[in-house]
């Protein structure tokens, strides 16, 4: 839920927006309803009203010269008194005839309109009531003067109908809202999950789990898909570009330093140490960078695994034919148990370059024999190298790792190897450890990230 | 014993070359890898030092077409590429060791001994041959333990018979491995150089055999 509530979340936005405009049409529509519900309630209303005036037009009659009402209109609402239900007879805005419900009030706010035309108004009754009042003058044939007759209602029917009706409309209204809502949310969710999709992608390629997007998307993300694609691409190729120079640098380096420590040895002993020296310091220089140039990119470029058996049987094929005059001329054996259907994550010559260096520094100091065994730990696997060689004291396991450090000067070697294999291994987010074998030797213990 | 360089480092070739003649072997160079490989298909080398980054043809290359081709000389790889992966792109090819610049000349020179030694088939560095021993580290030759004096080219022409004892070699195979590719071939210099082993040593240890060759210490079956 924290990516859809974020506050830079898009689905936060998409939902926001919706619901306010959601509102703003609900409420706006609501008004827009209500208004003319009471509207139009007032005109029926009117209507009635109007249509009463019409019969009670009927009862008009003149006699010697005067306007009465000998009988009145029947409609009993009209008797009952003060009920806000008044009809008034008035000749030139005096009152003749009145309802019964008026009792022995006046209606003293009738707006009379011109002849023949109707005059509907909302104004107090005797008792301060709210009333709606129509008003209708007519000018009879045989009497000189406009008589206006003038009914009037409650104003508290119109409101009451209209609050009733908006009531209704508001709860209809909150209802349909809150469907929207739900269907926003819903088309939200729904609407964003290849973005999911990518996302999810997206981290297991940072886990090495896969190296590209594949699968279907949506016409509108599968642009982004393929450039985060070409992306990945292009980032691999600038990778590999960069550690092709890197090597190519390191390596033009060596020549000229094989060239330099020859010609120093022809020197007298002092330079010639020096040079010496010099050369073997450079070269270490060189050689570390290029391993660690080599190891951070391959980190850059993620979603590789390697099968383990693929890395050591070509590397155990190479060394038992480097160590083959070892051990009198009976050479080295390198059993491997275990080791199939593990894969690990990582660059190809990197794995090479650990369990090279490793199995390297196993033969050159074993007495005619390493064994290799992995086993799966948790997220890693777990590759032990052990020889049957003298060994190294507990005390120097920390000395060893140190990078070019070395406790025995005699046997040829920079003293790197383990030291590039720990830094490797860390930058794997691995480990390497050493203690002694049960073969009597040194047992080297990596870990390394499985896929 | 006759060794080919190839690298196309001027400086680092001609080191290279004049430790190894320095060291008794017969050297030819080759600055790239097109003129590497003819040498090392037209020539019998006892070995061949080859560089894996050359111009034209690079060293797998040249060196895959040789094994492909039958020629199974030793070869050391020197080379500045030290990560494994090509170490092991190296031995599969067909390496037969494989040293990584920058390098001691001393362990080039181990190395080369080393791999001519084992491709005869002997395990120690002093080969022996009844009273004869041959130090191939020092280049030292002792007759029932005296020191012997032998020239540059006597030299040559008894450390090949002592890695190839009981062989019948021919007076051309002598000649190709004793002289570079440039030398103006006469076989009568070989008839001198084996005349005068005989002398400083013992005439018995070098038989001829009409029309074949020559062999050295015990006779083939």
């Amino acid at each position: 839920m924290r990516n859809i509530l974020g506050r830079r979340s898009v689905s936060l936005r998409l939902i926001v927006l919706s619901l306010a405009w959601i509102v703003a049409a609900l409420a706006v529509g609501g008004w827009v309803l209500a208004s003319h519900f009471e509207n139009h309630v007032e005109r029926s209303f009117d209507a009635e009203l109007e249509r009463n005036i019409g019969d009670a037009l009927a009862y008009v009659e003149i006699v010697n010269g005067r306007v009465s009402m000998p009988q009145r209109p029947a409609n009993p609402a009209y008797n009952r008194p003060l009920s806000g239900w008044y009809w008034q007879l008035s000749v030139d805005g005096g009152a003749v005839e009145r309802s019964r419900s008026l009792w022995d009030q006046v209606l003293d706010d009738v707006r009379e309109p011109g002849a023949g035309q109707i005059n509907a108004y909302n104004a107090k009754g005797p008792r301060g009531e709210d009333l709606r009042v129509v008003v209708k003058t007519f000018q009879l044939s045989n009497f000189g003067q406009p008589v206006s007759i003038a009914y009037t209602g409650p104003l508290h029917v119109i409101s009451r109908a209209s609050h009733e009706f908006s009531e209704a409309l508001a709860a209809s209204l909150l209802v349909l809202g809150l469907g929207l809502l739900v269907a926003v949310v819903l088309q939200v969710v729904w609407g964003l999950k290849p973005l999911g999709m990518v996302r999810q992608k997206l981290a297991r390629i940072h886990a090495g789990e896969i190296d590209k997007m594949d699968g279907d998307f949506p016409s509108e993300v599968e642009p982004l898909v393929n450039d985060l694609n070409s992306l990945l691409d292009h980032n691999a190729q600038v990778i590999e570009r960069a550690r092709t120079h890197t090597g190519n640098l390191a390596h033009a380096l060596k020549t000229p330093l094989a060239v330099l420590g020859n010609e120093a040895d022809k020197l007298e002993t002092d330079s010639q140490r020096i040079v010496r020296e010099q050369v073997q310091s450079m070269n270490e220089l060189v050689k570390r960078h290029l391993a660690r140039a080599r190891a951070a990119g391959g980190l850059a470029a993620p979603g590789q695994a390697v099968d383990l058996s693929e890395v050591l049987a070509p590397l155990q094929r190479t060394l038992v034919r480097i160590y083959q005059s070892k051990n009198e001329g009976a050479g080295i054996t390198i059993s491997l148990s275990d080791t199939d259907g593990f894969r690990l994550l990582g660059e190809r010559e990197d794995l090479d370059e650990m369990f090279g260096n490793l199995l390297d520094n196993a033969c050159k100091w074993a007495a005619s024999r390493v064994e290799v065994s992995a086993e799966r730990d948790g997220h890693q696997v777990l590759i032990r190298i052990c020889d049957d060689g003298p060994g190294i004291p507990d005390a120097d396991t920390d000395t060893v790792l140190q990078r070019g450090k070395r406790l025995d000067e005699a046997t040829p070697g920079s003293g790197l190897g383990l030291a590039i294999v720990l830094e490797l291994a860390e930058l794997y987010h691995g480990s390497l450890t050493l203690r002694r074998a049960d073969l009597g030797g040194l047992e080297a213990r990596l870990r390394l990230p499985a896929q | 014993m006759r060794v080919l360089v190839v690298e196309d480092e001027q400086d680092l070739r001609e080191q290279v070359a004049s430790a190894l003649t320095d060291a008794g072997y017969t050297v030819d160079q080759a600055p790239d890898g097109e003129e590497g490989g003819f040498l090392g298909d037209t020539e019998p080398y006892d070995a061949v030092v080859l560089d894996l980054g050359l111009p034209k043809v690079d060293g797998i290359s040249v060196l895959s077409q040789w094994r492909k081709d039958g020629r199974d000389m030793p070869v050391l790889i020197l080379t500045a590429r030290d990560n494994w992966t090509e170490k092991v792109g190296g031995f599969d090819a067909g390496a037969d060791d494989y040293l990584t610049k920058p390098f001691h000349m001393e362990e080039l020179l181990a190395r080369v001994r080393a791999l001519i030694r084992r491709t005869a088939g002997h395990a120690t560095s002093t080969l022996t041959c009844g009273p004869v021993e041959f130090d191939t580290k020092m280049g030292k030759v002792t007759f029932d333990g005296e020191a012997v004096t032998l020239t540059a080219h006597e030299l040559k022409v008894l450390s090949y018979f002592m890695h190839h004892q009981g062989h019948v070699i021919s007076q051309s195979e002598l000649i190709e491995h004793v002289y570079d590719q440039d030398f103006d071939r006469d076989s009568n210099t070989i008839e001198v150089f084996i005349a005068r082993l005989r002398k400083k040593l013992a005439p018995e240890l070098i038989q001829t055999h009409r029309g074949r060759g020559y062999s050295f210490g015990t006779p083939e079956a």
